[in-house]
């Protein structure tokens, strides 16, 4: 370092004026010049240190503010002058964190606030860029951190967390990507062949279509005489759009079948091969394996394979037909096809298009070109209608086993969880595209919801719908001559269980089952239901469940006496203890069932009068009559025990005996 | 310093004079130590600090938490930022969770001064532990009729092992390690005692300082206290010089005798020695302390016996190091030296500010230069043992300092204070920190980016 001692003094100026700004920062000017000034001078440097430690001492926090501002300036960059500072470390501390009770911050009190905050942080920059260096620093930080307890901003753990999160975060995606490039590479012939075969197809389907389209072209040309005839301007521009369109393919009766082919085809190919080739070559992109070489070529393939796609996509629009790669709406999808259905159902007689152009439509079947741009759109729907009735046979009949697997599937209600049928991939759960800061603190931006989370939540319940079935009618005859209305499950309220009646209101079981009915009803009429019964037809038959009603009567009056007999016995019992009990009672009424006596009569008093409760207090006291009947009470245990102990010394000796002979 | 050296080798410089050179010129140079830590695990004010006497290397410590921990002030236990900063972590420590651990503040440790076997620690839970080190267990505890101030043991004591304990209590009670009792119980201060000292020049000489503002001289072969240093009983100058001649005798003591504090006392001396008194100050002092000594004791004049040294209590004392002065620090923020041989005060004006004055603090000495160590409440001055003046100023505890301890074989300063640390306070631009300075990181250079 130059060292170019003039004086000092200049650096004063410099400071006194830096710091007599009311703003929140230092002068940058000022600041600048303070250490141009500094760089040069040792000694400028040592009157800078004294200069701003007595501005320290300003009963003004805005001063005070602006002198540490201008100190960690000098502070970062001046080993002479932090060495001049750490001398008196404990005073700049105090001076600008005013952690001393007896020399608290002066006003204003907000600055005061802004330099603390101000104090605190610049201390702990100090002390980690040199801390290591100044014992006084380590300190004074050690100070006010472990034994005053200030809040410091923790900078070094703060951004050592951040990173370790975001180390953590990448690990994770990195994790997860690898994953999908495993499943990704493990597929990857299945999804190459799919996609092939589906080019394949479209492919060849196009070819088909437009073969037939050929025939339509020389049409169109054979039109070409009509151009002269048609001198609206307007007709004009609608023929030429149409000539245009003349290459494309116009859907017939004859090529519908692969025209549906081929727009399922183009669907399933935009939607969904596009979709994961294209995911599969971000992922080839992002994804970071050891295994370069794979990932190279996979991503060659998938590039080519979308190129592919994309090339089949234009050939299919040259041809005329728009796959829709709108792939978040299938509603309006849907819809179209809705469009189709509806038409079948006989929207065709309000088609403007046909009201206007008659002809068009009948040229329509011949694959002529010679049509409307807006009937060139409708035409789709036109032909559809012309072949109404067929359509859906087509459609139906189009793939047999498909159509079985319909006819077996159950019905699912429309939902998310079709589109992620089966799939085993995880999903990110806090994915929202949008980078938005969560105001509710941090979020974890990998978290995913494994896949058999993801199943379970898409778990679907079905609830169980109760077939309607009709409930029979009581028909049970009413006594003005109608029937009983009511619909009762089993047994009408009225005329009991519900049977099957003629129209007359009769039932249409056989008598005998009435006969049976009233058998087990009344047991005493037994003999006499079973001399009508006998008469019935099929005497065999009949003597047989006579015999067997006999017995289960007879058996179920037994059953009753029994249960009589129980009942008695138990009565008797019921009563025997109710009435020791009683006994007991009556030998050991005492004062203190008294008191319960009366405790019950009291409570009944309070009922009355609840403000009776001191007398409980009052009862409870014992009496001599109580404390004679205890001692006696007890005479009379002890007077019993001495009886009880032998039988119990015999049954132990008994068992003693026993487990000998065991 | 090589040209020191060589003129040792040399023979120009005797060595001890040549190692006298090199402790005074790193004595004058002591700083903050950036390369030397001491671990504190201490969560209270450490209230004491002593090197042990016999290597120079153990650090004792007691604090309030009731816990004092041992460190080796030479052998590192770990380093911080590739070795820059040495770690020293206590090499045991007792505290409250420890068996025998004291319930209260820990306010005064020291060593056994014989070996290091033996640590004694005085607590504010009435209690003196002596500890063995080696196993760091108690092995003698004696109850004291109050919290426990100070405790000291003779440096120089080959005939007996007694623990001079200063506490709440009026009477200092001596404990007897060898046997586990208390030998002596030495009553003559009002108040409690809140500092002790051997002294460095006789092995049965004690010094106590009391919050009544007294210290007091006990011989314990003896019964009572044989000296009560009076504040106003002074000579001027360090020690009048042994003369051997009456006529220069006279001289000195004229100048004396006018000097003004001593007459005072000087006159019911001359009553009793009045034919004496022309034979010269220093046999009429010594006459005066025997005939006193004689007459005095053991009831001492009661007018003698309410001499004070300090106004306020004495918070600290420290004898020099040749036995021949007292140092005294009081309440009333004033240092003084005084001479042992006659109790007067020196009159030196140590240049102190405040003193803490609620609490026993511990002073240190240096012999050459001749330094006085003092807690100047956040600060440790030190001062000229024979100036007063501040000669250097530490700074670096954000709480009072209570006590500073002078490591003599290192030259290093030992301080601690309410703020929990333990400072070293090293000689600075030695060798090694030169060694290192070249090497120096460049994180802590210059940095101007503009």
């Amino acid at each position: 370092m130059e060292v170019r001692d003039d004086g000092g003094g200049k650096v004063i100026g410099l400071i006194e004026k830096a710091t007599k700004s009311s703003a929140q920062e230092v002068d940058p000017r000022l600041l600048k010049a303070i250490k141009s000034t500094l760089r040069y001078s040792d000694s400028e440097v040592r009157v800078a240190a004294k200069t701003l430690m007595e501005l320290m001492k300003h009963k003004h926090s805005q001063v005070r503010l602006l002198t540490l501002l201008i100190i960690d300036e000098l502070f970062m960059r001046s080993k002479l002058f932090r060495t001049l500072i750490v001398e008196k470390f404990d005073n700049l501390l105090s001076l600008s964190v005013g952690f001393r009770t007896s020399l608290p911050l002066p006003a204003p009190p907000a600055v005061a606030t802004v330099l603390r905050t101000k104090a605190i942080e610049f201390l702990e920059k100090w002390n980690l860029s040199f801390g290591l260096h100044y014992k006084e620093i380590r300190l004074g930080f050690d100070h006010l951190k472990n034994t005053l307890k200030l809040k410091f901003p923790d900078l070094q753990a703060n951004a050592a967390r951040r990173q370790r999160e975001r180390l953590e975060r990448e690990m994770k995606t990195k994790e997860i990507l690898r994953s999908k490039f495993e499943s990704l590479r493990d597929g990857f012939g299945v999804l190459k062949g799919e996609i092939e075969e589906t080019v394949k197809e479209i492919k060849e389907g196009l070819e088909i279509v437009q073969w037939r389209g050929d025939d339509g072209v020389p049409l169109a040309i054979l039109d070409e005489e009509d151009y002269e005839e048609i001198r609206c301007s307007h007709l004009r521009q609608i023929r030429m759009d149409s000539l245009k369109q003349s290459d494309k393919v116009e859907e017939t009766s004859e090529n519908r079948v692969v025209f549906d082919v081929l727009r399922e085809q183009g669907k399933l190919l935009m939607k969904k091969h596009l979709v994961s080739v294209q995911e599969g070559i971000s992922l080839l992109i992002k994804v970071d394996v050891s295994d370069n070489r794979t990932r190279d070529s996979m991503l060659k393939e998938l590039i080519d394979i979308r190129n592919d796609i994309l090339a089949t996509e234009k050939k299919c629009e040259e041809a005329g037909f728009v796959i829709s790669r709108i792939i978040d709406t299938p509603e309006k999808e849907e819809d179209e096809d809705e469009d189709i259905w509806e038409d079948d159902d006989g929207k065709v007689g309000t088609d403007p298009v046909k009201n206007v152009a008659p002809l068009a439509r009948v040229q329509n079947g011949e694959g002529s070109s010679l049509q409307s741009p807006s009937a060139a759109n409708r035409s789709t729907l036109e032909s559809t209608s012309n072949k109404a009735p067929s359509t859906k046979m087509v459609r139906r009949s189009g793939d047999p086993l498909r159509d079985k697997l319909i006819s077996e599937a159950p019905i699912m209600n429309w939902g998310s969880q079709l589109s992620s049928w089966d799939s085993t991939t995880e999903v990110r759960a806090n994915h929202r595209g949008l980078e938005l800061e969560s105001h509710w603190g941090r979020v974890d931006q990998d978290a995913v919801i494994p896949a058999d989370k993801i199943a379970e939540l898409n778990l679907q319940a079905s609830v169980y719908r109760e077939e309607r079935t009709e409930i029979p009618p009581c028909h049970a005859p009413l006594k003005k001559g109608a029937l009983c209305q009511r619909r009762d499950l089993r047994a009408c309220p009225f005329h009991g269980p519900i049977v099957p009646r003629d129209d007359e209101g009769n039932p249409i079981i056989i008598e005998e089952s009435q006969n049976k009915t009233s058998s087990t009803t009344e047991i005493n009429q037994e003999d006499v239901s079973m001399d009508e019964t006998t008469s019935d037809s099929d005497p065999n038959q009949l003597a047989r469940k006579i015999a067997k009603q006999a017995l289960k009567n007879i058996r179920e009056q037994d059953k009753e006496e029994l249960r009589k007999r129980a009942k008695r016995a138990k009565h008797a019992k019921v009563k025997e203890h109710n009435f020791s009990v009683l006994r007991d009672a009556a030998m050991a009424s005492t004062s203190k069932s008294a008191v319960i006596d009366e405790e019950f009569d009291r409570v009944f008093a309070e009922r009355k009068n609840k403000k009776q409760t001191f007398s409980l207090g009052r009862r409870k006291k014992t009496t001599a009559k109580d404390r004679i009947s205890e001692r006696l009470l007890s005479n009379r245990a002890k007077g019993t025990k001495p009886k009880q102990m032998p039988q119990g010394n015999d049954d132990e000796k008994y068992r003693e005996t026993s487990a000998n002979q065991w | 310093m090589w040209q020191a050296i060589q003129s040792r080798e040399t023979g120009r410089t005797r060595p001890n004079s040549f190692s006298n050179q090199l402790k005074s010129r790193r004595i004058s140079s002591l700083q903050l130590s950036n390369r030397k830590d001491f671990v504190s695990p201490h969560r209270g004010s450490v209230n004491s600090l002593q090197v042990d006497l016999t290597e120079g290397r153990y650090l004792l410590s007691g604090a309030s938490d009731g816990s004092a921990a041992v460190f080796d002030t030479q052998r590192a236990t770990d380093s911080e930022a590739s070795g820059l900063i040495a770690k020293h972590k206590c090499v045991f420590s007792v505290d409250k969770g420890h068996e025998h651990g004291h319930k209260f503040a820990v306010s005064s440790a020291v060593w056994y001064p014989i070996d290091t076997g033996l640590f004694v620690t005085g607590s504010f839970d009435h209690l003196i532990k002596v500890w063995d080190t080696n196993t760091a267990q108690a092995v003698v505890d004696f109850k004291m009729p109050g919290k426990v101030y100070r405790t000291a043991m003779s440096s120089l004591a080959m005939s007996h092992t007694l623990i001079a304990a200063g506490t709440e209590d009026v009477q200092v009670r001596l404990c007897d390690i060898a046997s586990g009792a208390f030998s002596h119980t030495l009553s003559g201060h009002r108040d409690g005692v809140m500092s002790v000292e051997w002294s460095t020049s006789s092995e049965w000489v004690l010094y106590t300082g009391g919050c009544d503002g007294a210290i007091r001289f006990w011989d314990i072969r003896r019964a009572g206290c044989f000296r009560v240093l009076d504040q106003s009983v002074t000579q001027l100058g360090v020690r009048p010089p042994i003369l051997k001649h009456t006529a220069v005798n006279n001289k000195v003591s004229a100048e004396k005798s006018s000097s003004g504090g001593k007459n005072r006392l000087k006159t019911p001396q001359s009553k009793h020695t009045g034919s004496q008194n022309m034979k010269g100050s220093s046999s009429v002092k010594a006459s005066v302390e025997k005939s006193r000594q004689k007459r005095l004791h053991p009831g001492m004049l009661s007018t003698l016996d309410r001499a004070t040294a300090h106004y306020g209590a004495v918070t600290g004392l420290k004898a020099t190091n040749d036995g021949m002065y007292l140092l005294s620090a009081g309440s009333d923020s004033r240092i003084k030296l005084w001479d042992t041989q006659s109790g007067c005060n020196t009159l030196l004006n140590f240049e102190t500010g405040r003193l803490q004055t609620n609490k026993a603090i511990q002073l240190a000495t240096s012999d050459d230069p001749a330094l006085v160590f003092v807690p100047c409440m956040k600060t440790v001055n030190a001062f000229g043992m024979w100036s007063g003046r501040t000669t250097l100023m530490f700074r670096g505890h954000y709480e009072s300092v209570n006590t500073c301890c002078f490591n003599s074989t290192d030259q290093e300063l030992y301080t601690s204070g309410a703020d929990r640390q333990i400072l070293v306070w090293s000689p600075g631009g030695s060798m090694e920190d030169d060694m290192v300075q070249d090497e120096e990181v460049a994180e802590d250079k210059d940095n101007w980016s503009d």
